[in-house]
C-alpha cells in the first residue's frame, strides 16, 4: 500500500476559516507524503496557506475535511488529550519568533518539553547544549542572546523529546543572512543524522537545500 | 517542580507594578476581613467576661429605668431611679435564689478635675458573687470604711489604713480598710462602701439602685423570673436575666457589625475582580507564549493549573501582607472602634487568634480560585495554533 512507510501523509486536506459572512479557504485539497529522513520545504507567496498547513501537520488544529496520518496512524479522530501527547512525543516545533519563555534560562527552556512529559534528563539537555554550541550560555536568559542563538536554543528544545520529525515555520524569517546560513547548516546536519524535517520558508537558499519542495498558491499545491 | 515555581514567580515579576497594585487590593480586603472577624470575637468574649465578672445570673433594676440601665450596672454611672430596700427581702425569699446582693451605685463629678468617681454601696454578701476578688486588708463593714480599686489607689497614691477625703463629696472622709487586687474590669476604678454609708452620703435612705442575684441552679432562671414578676413587688422591678443582657448588648452593635461585614464582603469581591482583571490581561498578553506551551505538549489542565497557581501566589502575597497590616494596626483600629461603639467592654476588642488567621487565609485561597476561574479557563482554551498565528511576528 502506498505511504505505508511515510511519516506524514495528508489526503485531500482542506481548511476553511469563517471570517464573518465570508469563508476563507486557506488550505484547499492538499495531498502529500513525507518519507522518513526526508527534508521537505513548503514555499509559496504570503497568504498561500503555508502556516495553516503547518498547523494541520503539527496537530495543532483540525482540518475542515480530509485525512492526516502521522507515523501510520490516523489523527483526525483523536481526542484533545491524545493530540497533545502526540505533539509532545513525536513532533519538534521551531517557530519564526523562537517561542522561548523569557523567564527561563537557556537550559530550562531546552528542558521544558521534558518537564511537560514529567521526565528528567539532565544528560539530554547537556548533550543538546553541546550539539547546538551553547553550553557556555546555559544559564543565560533569552533576552541576553542573539537571534541566531535563540533559534539554536529553540531547535535544541524541539529535539529534547527525540521527536519523529521537526516542524519549522520560517525558522530564518527573523534572522540576518549570517545567522540564517548557520541555522541552515544545523538543519542540514540534523538531516544527515537521519531526522525528518518539514519547514515553511521564504528563504530561497534554504528551499534549495531541501530534498523536495511543495509549492502552495491560494491554498492549492501547484508543484 | 522547581522549574514550575520559577515560571510562576517569574511570570508575576514580569508586571511587577501592576501585580503589586492588585495585591495591595487583596491586602486591604483580607486585612479588613481579619480585623472585623477579630473584632467580633474579641467583642463577644469581652462582653461575656464582663458579665462573668458581675457574678450574677439575674439583675433586678427599678421599673421605669431605661432597659439598658443594665449596662450602667456594668460600667458604673448615676442611676435615674431607685428601688426600695424592702424588695430585697422578697427577692431573698424566692425559691432557688442563693444570694441577693443589694447595690446603691452613684457617679459623682469632682469639680476640680472634672473626673467621674463611681461609688457602690454594698453588703458583705457581694463577696459571694465576686469570687475572683482578692483584697489587701478587710472588706469595709464599719461606718466610714472603704474598699478601693487597684487603679484608683495607684493613681491617688492611697495606702491601706489611710484616711482620705472622698472624691466628689464635700466634708466627707473615709478610712481605707481594703485595696482590691486588679480585676481588669471597671471595679479597678470604683470605691466600695457599706450600703448604709452610701444611702447617707447620697441621701437615698432605704433605697437601692439594683440587686445582683445568684441562683442555686442556673437552669432555674425561668422559674425565678416568673416568680419575681408575679409577686406584688414585681410591679416595681424589672428582672433582667444576664444571658438576655448578653444578647441585648450584641443587638446594640448588630448594625455596626452588619455594616462592617458588608463593607468587607464588598472589598473582597472588588479585590477578586481586580485580580481577575489583572490575570486576564496577563493571559491575553501571553497568548502566543501559552500557544507555544500547548504546541510543545502542555495539556489544557496544565495551563489552567499554571494560571491558577499564579493567581493564588498573587493573592497569598496580598493576603499575608494584609494580615500583617491588620495585626500591626490593631491597636489603632481598637481606639477608633471604642469611640464608635455604644457599649464596649474593657477587654481587648480586637482579639486575633490562630483560627481567625487561618480562616482568613482560607478566604484568600477561595478568593484566588474564584478570581482565577475565568482567566485560567480562557488560557486553557487557547489553541496551540496561537503559536504560529499571523500578526504576532515579533520576538
Ligand atoms: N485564524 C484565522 N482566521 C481567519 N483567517 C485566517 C486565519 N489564519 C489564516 N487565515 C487566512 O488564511 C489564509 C492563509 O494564511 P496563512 O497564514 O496560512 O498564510 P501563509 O502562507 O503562512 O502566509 P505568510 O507567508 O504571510 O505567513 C490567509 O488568507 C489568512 O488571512
Ligand atoms: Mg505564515
Amino acid at each position: 500500500m502506498i505511504g505505508q512507510g511515510s511519516i506524514v501523509r495528508a489526503e485531500n486536506l482542506r481548511k476553511i476559516y469563517r471570517r464573518g459572512a465570508e469563508d476563507v479557504v486557506a488550505v484547499d485539497n492538499v495531498s502529500f507524503e513525507v518519507a522518513p529522513g526526508e527534508f521537505l520545504a513548503i514555499v509559496g507567496p504570503s497568504g498561500a496557506g503555508k502556516s495553516t498547513l503547518l498547523q494541520l501537520i503539527g496537530v495543532m488544529d483540525n482540518p475542515t475535511s480530509g485525512k492526516m496520518s502521522i507515523a501510520g496512524s490516523e489523527v483526525s479522530g483523536l481526542s484533545d488529550a491524545a493530540r497533545t501527547r502526540l505533539r509532545r512525543e513525536t513532533i519538534g516545533f521551531v517557530f519564526q519568533h523562537f517561542g522561548l519563555l523569557p523567564t527561563l534560562t537557556v537550559a530550562e527552556n531546552i528542558g521544558l518539553p521534558l518537564l511537560l512529559s514529567r521526565e528528567r534528563s539532565r544528560d539530554r539537555v547537556e548533550f543538546l547544549l553541546e550539539r547546538v554550541g551553547l553550553a557556555h550560555r546555559r544559564n543565560h536568559r533569552p533576552a541576553e542572546l542573539s537571534g541566531g542563538e535563540m533559534q539554536r536554543v529553540a531547535i535544541a528544545r524541539a529535539l529534547v523529546n527525540q521527536p519523529r520529525f521537526l516542524l519549522a515555520d520560517e525558522p530564518t524569517g527573523n534572522l540576518d543572512s549570517v545567522n540564517s546560513a548557520a541555522i541552515l547548516r544545523l538543519f542540514q546536519e540534523l538531516r544527515q543524522d537521519g531526522l525528518t524535517i518539514i519547514a515553511v520558508t521564504h528563504n530561497e537558499e534554504f528551499a534549495r537545500s531541501a530534498d523536495r519542495r511543495l509549492t502552495l498558491r491560494d491554498g492549492k499545491v501547484v508543484s | 517542580m522547581r522549574t514550575w515555581l520559577t515560571i510562576i514567580l517569574a511570570n508575576l515579576f514580569r508586571q511587577r507594578l501592576r501585580n503589586l497594585v492588585t495585591a495591595f487590593g487583596v491586602a486591604i480586603a483580607i486585612g479588613m476581613s481579619f480585623s472585623i472577624l477579630s473584632f467580633q470575637k474579641g467583642y463577644e468574649n469581652g462582653v461575656r467576661a464582663e458579665l462573668d465578672r458581675l457574678g450574677a445570673h439575674l439583675l433586678v433594676v427599678p421599673k421605669g429605668c431605661p432597659y439598658d440601665a443594665a449596662s450602667i450596672a456594668l460600667h458604673g454611672a448615676s442611676w435615674p431611679c431607685y428601688l426600695k430596700s424592702v424588695y430585697l427581702e422578697t427577692v431573698r425569699k424566692t425559691p432557688f435564689v442563693a444570694c441577693a446582693a443589694p447595690v446603691l451605685m452613684t457617679a459623682l463629678y469632682e469639680e476640680k478635675s472634672g473626673e467621674q468617681q463611681v461609688y457602690c454601696g454594698v453588703e458583705k454578701n457581694i463577696l459571694q458573687l465576686r469570687r475572683g476578688w482578692r483584697i489587701d486588708g478587710v472588706f469595709p463593714e464599719g461606718t466610714g470604711e472603704l474598699l478601693v480599686g487597684s487603679e484608683l489607689a495607684k493613681s491617688n497614691g492611697w495606702r491601706l489604713g489611710q484616711k482620705v477625703a472622698l472624691p466628689g463629696l464635700k466634708n466627707e472622709t473615709g478610712r481605707i480598710s481594703g485595696i482590691l487586687h486588679p480585676t481588669q474590669g471597671a471595679d479597678d476604678f470604683f470605691i466600695y462602701v457599706p450600703i448604709r454609708d452610701a444611702q447617707r452620703y447620697f441621701r437615698h435612705p432605704g433605697e437601692l439602685t439594683h440587686i445582683l442575684v445568684q441562683l442555686t441552679d442556673p437552669e432555674r432562671v425561668k422559674n425565678v423570673v416568673e416568680e419575681l414578676r408575679g409577686c406584688d413587688a414585681g410591679l416595681e422591678m424589672t428582672i433582667v436575666p444576664l444571658s438576655h443582657l448578653f444578647q441585648t448588648i450584641q443587638h446594640l452593635i448588630e448594625n455596626t457589625r452588619l455594616l462592617l461585614s458588608c463593607v468587607a464582603l464588598a472589598a473582597l469581591l472588588t479585590a477578586a475582580c481586580g485580580v481577575s482583571n489583572t490575570i486576564l490581561m496577563a493571559v491575553s498578553e501571553r497568548t502566543r507564549e501559552i500557544g507555544v506551551l500547548r504546541a510543545l505538549g502542555a495539556s489544557p489542565d496544565a495551563i489552567f493549573g499554571l494560571i491558577w497557581a499564579e493567581t493564588t501566589v498573587l493573592c497569598l502575597v496580598g493576603g499575608l501582607s494584609g494580615l500583617i497590616l491588620a495585626l500591626g494596626s490593631a491597636s489603632l483600629v481598637e481606639t477608633w472602634l471604642r469611640q464608635q461603639l455604644p457599649y464596649a467592654p474593657p477587654e481587648r476588642l480586637i482579639a486575633p487568634d490562630v483560627v481567625t488567621l487561618l480562616s482568613c487565609l482560607g478566604v484568600c485561597l477561595l478568593l484566588a480560585t474564584f478570581a482565577a476561574l475565568i482567566p485560567a479557563w480562557r488560557a486553557s482554551r487557547l489553541s496551540p495554533a496561537e503559536a504560529i498565528r499571523e500578526g504576532a511576528y515579533t520576538a
